[in-house]
């Protein structure tokens, strides 16, 4: 599933340029006196914070060498759960809507859309079911 | 609330930079994609579109 990364930064220790001020002695015509100067620096420095790493197995989790840290199953464990998740909520979200269309007086519509909503909740039983089954291995 | 799929640019299958998008963080001209598993990918550039009906964004990367 890593498709690609790419670095904020090259690492917890990396560099960024820089801009500083700074006052300089410089003499013209003889004369020695100050000027603030503008440059650009690289300073090597550590940032605290998460972020992500290479990946160079082109985005197949089968050809990563051991970098990712899910298994194929976890993954897809995790994506079963979220869509069970998921699935529910917008079964709720429809029998709200048919609430609505109840009280707007299309009983016909409620009851067609709390038959869909049944349905609906018969298929996220059975992918539960699935998930549980998946959980147990 | 459904999962995204996030592109570079443009969308096509080799510019995906990340499936099963649930977060989506602006930060410094820095967009940091997270997907279900947590983990995370930080593009440097900014949020061009989001179509969350169909699923996708589109991060247009700072040249």
């Amino acid at each position: 599933m890593h498709i690609d990364h790419q670095h904020v930064a090259g690492g917890p220790e990396h560099e960024h340029p820089h801009v500083h001020e700074h006052t300089h002695a410089h003499t013209h015509d003889g004369v020695a006196h100050t000027h603030p100067h503008v440059h650009e620096h690289t300073h090597p420095h550590e940032h605290d914070h998460d972020h992500a790493h290479p990946h160079d197995c082109g985005g197949a989790c089968g050809e990563c060498a051991s970098q990712c840290q899910h298994t194929p199953m976890e993954e897809l464990t995790a994506l079963m759960k979220y869509m069970a998740g998921h699935n529910a909520a917008h079964a709720r979200e429809l029998a709200e809507l048919a609430n609505q269309l109840e009280k707007i007086g299309n009983h016909t519509a409620y009851e067609q859309v709390m038959a869909a909503v049944s349905d609906f909740e018969k298929g996220n039983l059975r992918l539960t079911a699935v998930l549980s089954s998946l959980e147990v291995k | 609330m459904c999962l995204s799929t996030v592109y570079k640019n443009r969308m096509a299958p080799e510019t995906v930079a990340m499936k099963n998008v649930m977060k989506i963080d602006c930060r410094d001209g820095v967009v940091i994609l997270t997907d279900l598993m947590d983990r995370t990918v930080a593009i440097e550039g900014q949020l061009e579109s989001a179509n969350l009906v169909e699923g996708y964004v589109i991060v247009k990367e700072a040249v």
